[in-house]
């Protein structure tokens, strides 16, 4: 986490705006990480001491700075090299100088005769594991001038969150691996009605933020958004706080942050299957990864798969794979169903899942499988009843 | 279930019988409401299926949380809450109890007097409160026998993973079951656990429902702010604080009061030296600085100076929190700090220290030294130059464990450190502390001379402060020995 003096933001009214790195920053992050790699193999102390200095180029300071230290958290530790293992070089020679009044230098002298190395050497080896003296590393893949822009915005915003209590996200497309992994790190997801609009409007926040303003959820919102560049179309509003006054930070799609890696496409390998399979079985048939979510009573259901007819557009389906799931989420996620009273639901069940007629949603075409959904049978389903939905 | 199926019928038969008053009809419907949940939820108690007629905002902590729709309460107010609805006659199914220690897991513990006494100011106190004891006096110990004889399931907060590893020890020594641990990486839960300060911030969401007793070690660390959600997400009714320097700030003394209790017993250095502590000559070493030295410090004294003096003229009572903050905001103030930085770093180790320090490693060159730096640089220059042993907090917990040993058993004779060794760990027998410099004031202090007071026949240990004349060390110096004398809290 980045420290606080280095948030390079400005106040705009109520606002706070980071000064994102762009295009135009790129020449002089490309001079930076050329001056990182000149020092690979030097110790970590000399590359810290040389980026404290002005780069080659014209670079704004503020910005360099912050720059520098996402570069320097994003690297390795650096590697150990000495001639006498600095562990063992300590151990003779802090044991060798406590029971002898010579000078250090006869210490020094005595213990690198032992073992086999000059005094330099030696001398250079009693701290070569210290983080300073540690060599710095060749990064693990090459990172360019607009990779180093996106992660020091991230680290940019990922700070200006870590006092934040709640999020609110306006979101459309990829949603479920934010509320996903908001869940996952136990905070709380509220959909807000957005009168009829497309997409889900969240609020996330961490059970104990009902009771003050605390720090403990900034980290795991600030998680939250390398996902949002996936989302097709977002819109986040944070109250933040800035040199002691409440301001609200604000992003959207389009702002040069860093993407988290890929959402996984599926949750499942069934769920995977099915898809394929039902796109080779049914070509008539667009099959849509992550449909609209469906909110319901005060929450979002994800159903896993859409599916779409191309010759009637009216002819629309959500399908739902009841998997691997625990009971307690079975008999959640069908209460949740059957409250959402949706009239186009198709629900794949597990037969080991044990779900009696009474617990499922009434009205939802049944699929019941063992192992892999079959087409045929979704098909199937589908033609009970042949329903049009608008839009 | 069971209950609420029993109190549906007592509430049908009571209306069915005609003389009845109509108000005890009212309350026997009311017993038949559902009864309510309190359930742990990730730091909180929530409140489900609340009995209607009972205005539960007006509970201690509760609030309505639309977030789920259902009343909720930080889970610190755990037991205000239970009294309150007991008192209010809400039926209510608790939080399912937490599994207790067994009392013939536990070895009996022997308590020095003031042990006890310490002990027993904690228990009249209804097990809630701050016990304020030196450091080497025993706090652990004392501890140990709080949970031994309360034998409620226990969470012990430690500062650090050293302190985690010694803890986890001394339970052992005297507790034969399974003892649990939060930190340095294992996630171990048990009746009895012991969780660094940094893993129960970050996993109390799940450790808050678990126990009874929270025993905090260096509680001085919470009342500021930081972190102390730790305390109010835990549950534990019953909170025993140890520390050596209790705050005397008001607003941390009123806060930790809140979370933990007031402080319940305090003894100083000067209480016990001599007797259950070693006695100790205080010795401050006044030091010059050499002409170029002088000159350096004047340079950066003037600039810092400027700045700082307008500020305390514009904000008499503002802390050196509130100055960094307001000089970070401007150029002129930007350039203060770093004065005020390189003030320090040249006092930190200056020609005469060097020469004092290497007169006093070589007076005391038979007894076992610790040697206290202002920051981690200075302590490897003296590692460098006298081929002392460094132990901060670069070097590895086996390596650090590696020597403790050997300086217990004597191979090695001086250790040097900027703040490892400052608290709770535990230093075996040194006779001689040589401070060349400290940053944090009384609290550092305190902790250091602590490491010099394991008594020993016929010990008289020696703190040496080598103090800068003419220069911010004094005032420092003078302030930091406060500490040392007996002081009782307010709340005493």
């Amino acid at each position: 986490m980045l420290p606080d003096h280095l948030l390079n933001c400005r106040a705009a009214g109520s606002a706070v705006v980071p000064h994102f790195l762009a295009e135009h920053d790129h020449f002089w992050l490309r001079s930076l990480l050329e001056e990182y790699e000149r020092f690979v193999g030097r110790p970590h102390r000399e590359l810290t001491a040389r980026l404290r200095q002005p780069l080659p180029c014209e670079a704004p300071p503020e910005k360099l700075k912050l720059a520098v230290e996402a570069l320097l958290r994003a690297q390795r530790s650096g590697r150990t090299s000495a001639p006498v293992p600095p562990r063992r070089a300590r151990a003779m020679v802090f044991a060798e100088a406590a029971h002898t009044t010579e000078t250090s230098l006869a210490v020094l002298s005595r213990v690198a005769k032992t073992l086999g190395v000059t005094v330099g050497e030696l001398r250079d080896s009693l701290f070569a594991d210290l983080p300073g003296e540690r060599l710095v590393e060749a990064p693990s893949r090459p990172v360019s001038a607009v990779e180093l822009a996106l992660r020091t915005n991230l680290a940019l915003v990922q700070r200006l969150l870590f006092r934040v209590k709640a999020l609110r996200v306006d979101v459309e497309g990829h949603t479920r691996p934010l509320v996903r992994h908001a869940k996952w790190r136990g905070l709380i997801c509220t959909v807000v009605d957005r009168a009829g609009q497309g997409g889900a409007s969240l609020e996330i926040s961490g059970p104990f933020a009902l009771f003050r303003h605390t720090r403990l959820y900034g980290r795991a919102l600030g998680e939250l958004i390398p996902l949002l560049a996936w989302c097709s179309r977002f819109r986040l509003d944070a109250d933040c706080v800035v040199d002691g006054r409440r301001r609200t930070l604000q992003l959207a799609t389009g702002d040069p942050i860093f993407p988290a890696t890929a959402p996984r496409q599926y949750d499942s390998r069934i769920e995977e299957q099915c898809a394929r399979q039902f796109r080779r079985a049914a070509p008539e048939w667009d099959v849509v990864r992550e449909p609209e979510p469906i909110a319901v009573d005060g929450t979002l259901i994800f159903p896993d798969l859409g599916l779409q007819s191309r010759s009637d557009p009216g002819r629309r389906w959500l399908l739902e794979v009841v998997g691997f799931w625990t009971p307690d989420y079975v008999s959640r996620n069908l209460a949740l169903y059957r409250k959402a009273l949706v009239g186009n639901l198709i629900l794949c069940i597990d037969e080991a899942r044990n779900c009696s007629d009474g617990d499922l949603p009434p009205g939802a075409r049944i699929v019941r499988f063992r192992r892999r959904v079959a087409p045929a049978a979704v098909l199937r389903a589908i033609g009970q009843v042949t329903q049009h939905i608008p839009g | 279930m069971s209950t609420c199926i029993y109190l549906g019928a007592l509430a049908r038969l009571a209306a069915s019988i005609t003389l009845i008053s109509s108000g005890a009809v009212r309350a026997i419907t009311r017993l038949a409401d559902p009864v309510m949940k309190l359930r742990f939820d990730r730091g909180t108690i929530l409140l489900g299926e609340p009995p209607s007629g009972v205005n539960l905002a007006t509970a201690p902590g509760v609030l309505w949380d639309r977030r789920v729709r259902a009343f909720r309460a930080p889970a610190g107010k755990y037991a205000a809450l239970k009294h309150w609805l007991r008192a209010a006659g809400v039926q209510f199914a608790d939080i399912a109890s937490r599994p207790r220690s067994v009392a013939d897991t536990w070895s009996s513990i022997d308590l020095r007097p003031y042990q006890e006494a310490a002990l027993s100011a904690w228990e009249l106190a209804q097990h809630r409160g701050v016990v304020a004891l030196p450091t080497g006096s025993g706090k652990t110990r004392l501890a140990l026998a709080a949970m031994r004889r309360t034998q409620l399931s226990a969470l012990c907060l430690v500062p650090t993973r050293v302190l985690l590893d010694q803890w986890s020890r001394e339970l052992a020594a005297v507790y034969r079951g399974p003892i649990g641990c939060y930190g340095d990486g294992v996630r171990r839960l048990a009746a009895v656990t012991v969780a660094t300060f940094e893993a129960a911030y970050r996993h109390m969401h799940e450790l808050g429902g678990h126990f009874d007793l929270l025993v905090v070690d260096e509680v001085h660390h919470f009342g500021g702010g930081l972190r102390d959600e730790s305390l109010e997400m835990a549950i534990a009714d019953s909170r025993l604080g140890l520390t050596a320097t209790p705050p005397r700030d008001g607003r941390a003394v009123t806060r930790l009061g809140e979370l933990v209790g007031p402080t319940v017993f305090e003894l100083a250095v000067a209480d016990l030296a001599g007797g259950f502590l070693a006695s100790f000559d205080a010795m401050t070493l006044y030091l010059d600085l050499s002409s170029e030295e002088r000159t350096a410090y004047t340079n950066q004294s003037a600039i810092f100076t400027a700045v700082f003096a307008t500020f305390r003229r514009e904000a008499p009572g503002a802390s050196w929190a509130d100055f960094s903050k307001h000089a970070a905001g401007s150029a002129a103030g930007r350039r203060a700090l770093a004065a005020w930085r390189e003030m320090r770093r040249l006092l930190s180790f200056t020609a005469s220290k060097r020469r004092a320090l290497r007169s006093l490693l070589g007076r005391h060159r038979d007894s076992r030294v610790l040697v206290f730096t202002a920051d981690n640089d200075t302590a490897y220059a003296i590692a460098r130059e006298y081929l002392v042993m460094p132990l901060t907090c670069d070097i590895g917990r086996q390596e650090r464990d590696d020597v403790l040993q050997r300086f217990r058993r004597g191979d090695l004779r001086t250790l040097v450190s900027a703040r490892v060794l400052n608290e709770g760990l535990d230093v075996p027998d040194a006779d001689i502390a040589i401070v060349v410099g400290g940053a944090l004031g009384e609290r550092e202090h305190v902790q250091r001379i602590g490491r010099l007071l394991r008594p020993s026949e016929g010990k008289r240990a020696i703190a040496y402060e080598l103090v800068t004349r003419n220069t911010v060390e004094v005032g420092q110096a003078r302030r930091r020995s406060r500490g040392l004398v007996t002081r009782s809290s307010p709340q005493l």
